[in-house]
């Protein structure tokens, strides 16, 4: 008896879960499958799902206007690049507020958190003066720098979270074997915050490919990544839907495969001190 | 600056200059996604077998972002690009400003004489040439044969306003999506404004008066705005109010619409049977009138422009030049036909019997570009030059804030009359503020 | 624990994060208070006067200010209302047995991962589109006059855009939080009798306050500043309707080119976000014992 009310609450539970997964995705896969048709047929009513002459066309036309694999590789530089450095300068910092705590170590993270919150057009000329005039437009350097900065709060408020975890006595048994504050980080601190800090490093990789003011407004043609790339496609001329999701599907697809790779680890640490 | 660092400054000069003779340079040319620029961009490896030297580098971005990005690049002399593409609204001012490096040492080959007077004389500044064009248009009537036919109705060589609305009132046919008219409904200074106050201009409409007083509480315009609204919202197809030139011109491929008044280089994108289901039924006229002495067309042209400061100006001129030339046209007919070579800019091409047999739209365009009058574009006279835009660099941001208050009120937000109220307020605000 | 030492290391180990982070605040939040001081446009370079409050007077009584704050509020509120709650639904959702759970949930991650500037493209000619978009064609099959959403509900439908995209994300830190409740308490009240829906007033839902906190927190840093959707589907438009204050100050210094204006509105916005960053500071505090 309680064994078929299980099942039938599985199935209604699985029917409802699907129905509502595919409603969600439904854009992505539209945009997909619309890659794969005739301009003509992208926009044929009543619309055809699967039932058409499937062409790679389009993503032979995107490639031969730019430059993809180009734009890829700067998209993979900046958001790596700004990751990396992001970690490097926010587990110290996340480390000295999670175990030296000092009475405004609070009010420190609010401050950095709003610091996250300026709106970027209100700064934008600023920005593009100084830039220009120590070189920095349209460099790779220059946009990490950026986008280093802009995520680094977002960056040490995760770590913060992990590392308030780890239990300080462990820290307490390192120190009394003669640890140093260097060694404490390196072999006992890190290993712990692992998980943590590789869901910071793709929660981080994902914001950074995804932004798009930043990367469009300080890069021409050589530190460009995909979100300039899909900017020359807004709005082509006449029939472009399907050369649109073409661009779309290529611009997405290298973060969307990662972040289904790495979604398990993603999920696991997406806490932010949310789960006590 | 002491003498020692102007003298290393010198020096680096010198040896930009020398690196920039012997070695490979790389420019780096921004331009708007269109269809002719997209060609230009496929055709650069004629440019770069010609200059061995010279690598291009394509920054290709959607028109609005385009135009943010150059303007704040030269106005900061931020040096990220040696060859813009900018309109005909940019290039007076900004050679006005210096901002532009003149191009009136080009070579006897190129035929600077060659280029049509109306476009050259927008981009001529006290007698300098600050852009070299890349493509003309003007704006006229794109109509479907058959369905007008249909309808039993002609239309006319050059029609006016009442004529049209007759038209589009025959030819629309809700049932079976078949809208009588399309228009640019998008607001943008460059979108529906641009249609908007080339139309007005036919009403006898202006935006200012001679003491440069907004003059949107005028009649005139309100005779505009109601007559635009009453034909998108009887006639329009739905969702007019985002509609640009790209949006109405895949309705128009698409068969959706009978009438479509916009820029005369849509003709080759419409008569192109690759691209549009219609392209044999289509048919050309002016753009339409009201008696008063000015037609609804516009002029417009995309223009290269060298930025003032570029290290790289030598390289830049030759790419100018290749791309503005007879030869790049030459190029473009034989590897694409002639009904798709860069239009409106050379006299010499609207001679050309090849081009002439290619593109039925041809005279009409000519025709287009030669009625527009940047320097008497109303039926008063006003102070301003610029047919769809004035000239002045408040235009940008009060256009498009106007334009908004318009496509509102074709969104059925506002009306006509709060609509012109919210423009004139808006206008003398703008004016005030910037001290005129 | 903490003994003179470590402090001084704690010290040394924040400061750079601080420098930084002070200098990137400081330095642009500096120029930004001084242009907005001046007459300053870009399209018309010379002298740029000192002229006092002059941009500051012009942009409150901007006819497009008002419907700006209003619409940044409606537009954080309406995505955080629908995020907050279709994220709870969906993950009590998850959390049940579910066959293929890892793919439903890969499915409702994958938003969260595309960006703006695509998904508000997508949506804009692929859905919305009247004529062409999928909404359009579904309308017109029902025998229905197909809806215009850009054009009539612009707003609405940019709340919905930007909705799409952080649901997955709120989905995810409220499905951690409720898959680490204590099952033991949830059957005890079941034996008890307690029904389904008073199990979730009283022990669900207390246990996701702190989730709820987060996702506020970290999607109103993001919202207040939404702007790619808004450039790419609207322009704000038509009229004001869906101008926030991020495209207002877009609007006057990147089309207006107006620096020193579009600087004045920089300065209230960052004041804005101080007042909003306040109350959410204080909101925490009370629900994340930092």
């Amino acid at each position: 008896m309680a064994r078929a009310v299980t099942t039938n609450r599985k199935v209604v539970s699985t029917v409802f879960g699907w129905a509502i997964a595919i409603l969600i995705f439904f854009p992505i896969l539209w945009t997909i499958l619309t890659s794969f048709k005739t301009e003509a047929e992208a926009i044929a009513s009543p619309p055809s799902f699967l039932v058409f002459d499937w062409t790679l066309e389009n993503y032979s036309t995107v490639q031969e206007r730019s430059d993809y694999f180009l734009h890829f590789m700067n998209s993979v530089i900046l958001s790596l690049g700004s990751t990396v450095l992001g970690l490097l300068i926010a587990i110290p910092a996340a480390w000295s507020m999670a175990f030296v705590p000092a009475k405004r170590t609070k009010d420190v993270l609010m401050w950095m958190l709003s610091t996250k919150m300026l709106p970027p057009v209100g700064v934008l000329v600023p920005i593009y003066l100084i830039f220009r005039d120590i070189g920095l437009l349209d460099t790779r350097l220059g946009l990490v720098i950026v986008l280093t900065l802009i995520n680094l709060p977002i960056i040490i408020w995760m770590l913060f979270t992990y590392f308030r975890e780890i239990p300080g006595d462990i820290l307490e048994a390192a120190r009394m074997d003669g640890a140093s504050l260097r060694d404490e980080i390196i072999h006992v601190l890190t290993p712990m915050a692992v998980p943590g800090i590789a869901s910071t490093l793709l929660l981080n990789v994902i914001l950074a490919w995804n932004e798009a003011f930043w990367t469009l407004n300080l890069t021409a043609a050589n530190a460009a990544p995909l979100t300039a790339f899909i900017a020359s496609y807004s709005s082509p001329e006449g029939l472009f839907y399907a050369k649109l999701s073409a661009a779309s599907t290529m611009a997405i697809a290298p973060i969307l495969i990662l972040g289904w790779f790495s979604q398990k680890q993603l999920v696991r640490g997406l806490t932010f001190g949310a789960v006590k | 600056m002491s003498l020692r660092t102007s003298a290393l400054m010198g020096a680096c000069a010198v040896m930009a200059l020398a690196t920039a003779a012997s070695a490979e340079t790389t420019i780096t040319v921004a331009t708007v996604n269109n269809g002719d620029m997209i060609r230009m961009q496929g055709l650069t490896s004629d440019f770069e077998a010609k200059h061995p030297d010279i690598k291009v580098e394509w920054v290709t971005l959607e028109e609005n972002v385009l135009r943010q990005r150059v303007t704040t690049d030269v106005a900061t002399k931020g040096g990220q690009y040696d060859v813009m593409t900018i309109g005909t609204y940019e290039v007076p001012i900004w050679g006005k400003q210096g901002w532009l490096v003149g191009l009136n040492d080009l070579p006897e080959s190129y035929d600077v004489d060659d280029l049509l007077p109306a476009i050259r004389g927008g981009l001529t500044v006290d007698g300098t040439l600050y852009a070299a064009p890349f493509y003309g248009e003007s704006s006229m009537v794109m109509y479907r044969k058959d369905l007008v036919e249909a309808a039993g109705l002609e239309m006319p060589e050059a029609p006016t306003w009442d004529q049209v609305r007759e038209i589009a009132a025959a030819t629309t046919d809700k049932a079976n999506e078949v809208y009588g008219i399309c228009l640019r409904g998008k607001a943008g200074w460059g979108e529906n404004m641009a249609f908007l106050t080339a139309m007005s201009n036919s009403f006898g409409a202006k935006w200012f008066d001679m003491e440069w007083t907004p003059q949107f509480d005028s009649p005139e315009w309100k005779r505009t705005l109601t007559f635009y609204l009453d034909l998108m919202e009887n006639y329009g197809p739905p969702g007019a109010s985002s509609n640009g030139f790209n949006e109405n011109l895949a309705l128009f491929q698409t068969g959706k619409c009978a009438m479509w008044i916009d820029a005369t280089v849509a003709a080759s994108f419409v008569t192109n049977p690759d691209e549009s289901e219609v392209a044999d039924q289509v048919g050309f006229a002016l753009a339409p009138d009201n008696g008063l002495g000015k037609r609804g067309n516009w002029l417009w042209a995309w223009n290269l422009g060298i930025p003032a400061g570029t290290e790289k100006e030598e390289a830049a001129k030759a790419f100018v030049e290749w791309a503005t030339s007879k030869e790049y046209t030459e190029l473009v007919a034989e590897k694409e036909g002639w009904a798709n070579v860069p239009p409106g800019t050379r006299t010499s091409l609207y001679e050309n019997p090849a081009y002439l047999e290619a593109a039925p739209f041809a005279q009409m365009t000519l025709e287009s570009i030669e009625a527009a009058d940047p320097q008497n574009p109303t039926v008063d006279e006003v102070p301003y030059v610029g047919v769809q835009f004035v000239a002045i660099p408040e235009f940008q941001g009060l256009g498009t804030a106007v334009g908004q208050q318009f496509s509102a009120a074709l969104a059925g937000q506002v009306t006509a009359e709060q609509a012109l109220a919210n423009a004139q307020t808006l206008t003398e605000r703008e004016m005030k503020r910037a001290g005129y | 624990m903490a003994t003179q030492h470590s402090r001084a290391a704690a010290r040394t180990m924040i400061s750079p994060a601080v420098i930084l982070l002070l200098g990137w605040m400081l330095i642009p939040l500096g120029l930004t208070i001084y242009f907005s001081f001046l007459r300053y446009n870009l399209l018309m370079p010379g002298a740029n006067p000192f002229v006092g409050f002059e941009n500051y007077a012009y942009f409150f009584t901007d006819p497009a200010f008002w419907p700006a704050v209003i619409n940044t509020l409606l537009l954080v509120g309406g995505v955080l209302l629908i995020t907050i709650v279709g994220g709870v639904l969906l993950a009590l959702l998850l959390d049940q047995p579910i066959w293929g759970r890892g793919i439903v949930r890969i499915l409702v991650i994958a938003p969260f991962f595309v960006m703006p500037t695509v998904s508000a493209l997508v949506w804009k000619n692929m859905f919305f589109h009247p004529v062409n978009g999928l909404f359009g064609q579904l309308a017109k099959g029902l025998g229905f006059e197909p809806f215009d959403f850009l054009a009539q509900a612009p707003l609405a439908s940019i709340i919905l855009i930007v909705s799409w995209q952080w649901l997955p994300f709120a989905t995810l830190i409220l499905l951690t939080a409720l898959q680490s409740l204590d099952s033991e308490q949830l059957e005890a009240a079941e034996m008890d009798g307690a029904g389904a829906l008073s199990r979730f007033r009283h022990i669900a839902l207390p246990h996701l306050a702190r989730a709820i906190t987060v996702v506020i927190l970290i999607q109103t840093i993001f919202l207040l500043s939404v702007f790619a959707e808004i450039l790419v589907t609207t322009n704000g438009g038509p009229g004001n309707a869906s101008t926030n204050l991020t495209y207002l100050i877009y609007a006057q210094s990147l089309l207006q080119f107006d620096v020193g204006l579009g600087s004045a509105g920089g300065v209230f916005a960052i004041l804005l976000a101080n007042i909003v960053a306040f109350f959410l500071m204080r909101m925490i505090g009370k629900n994340l014992d930092l």
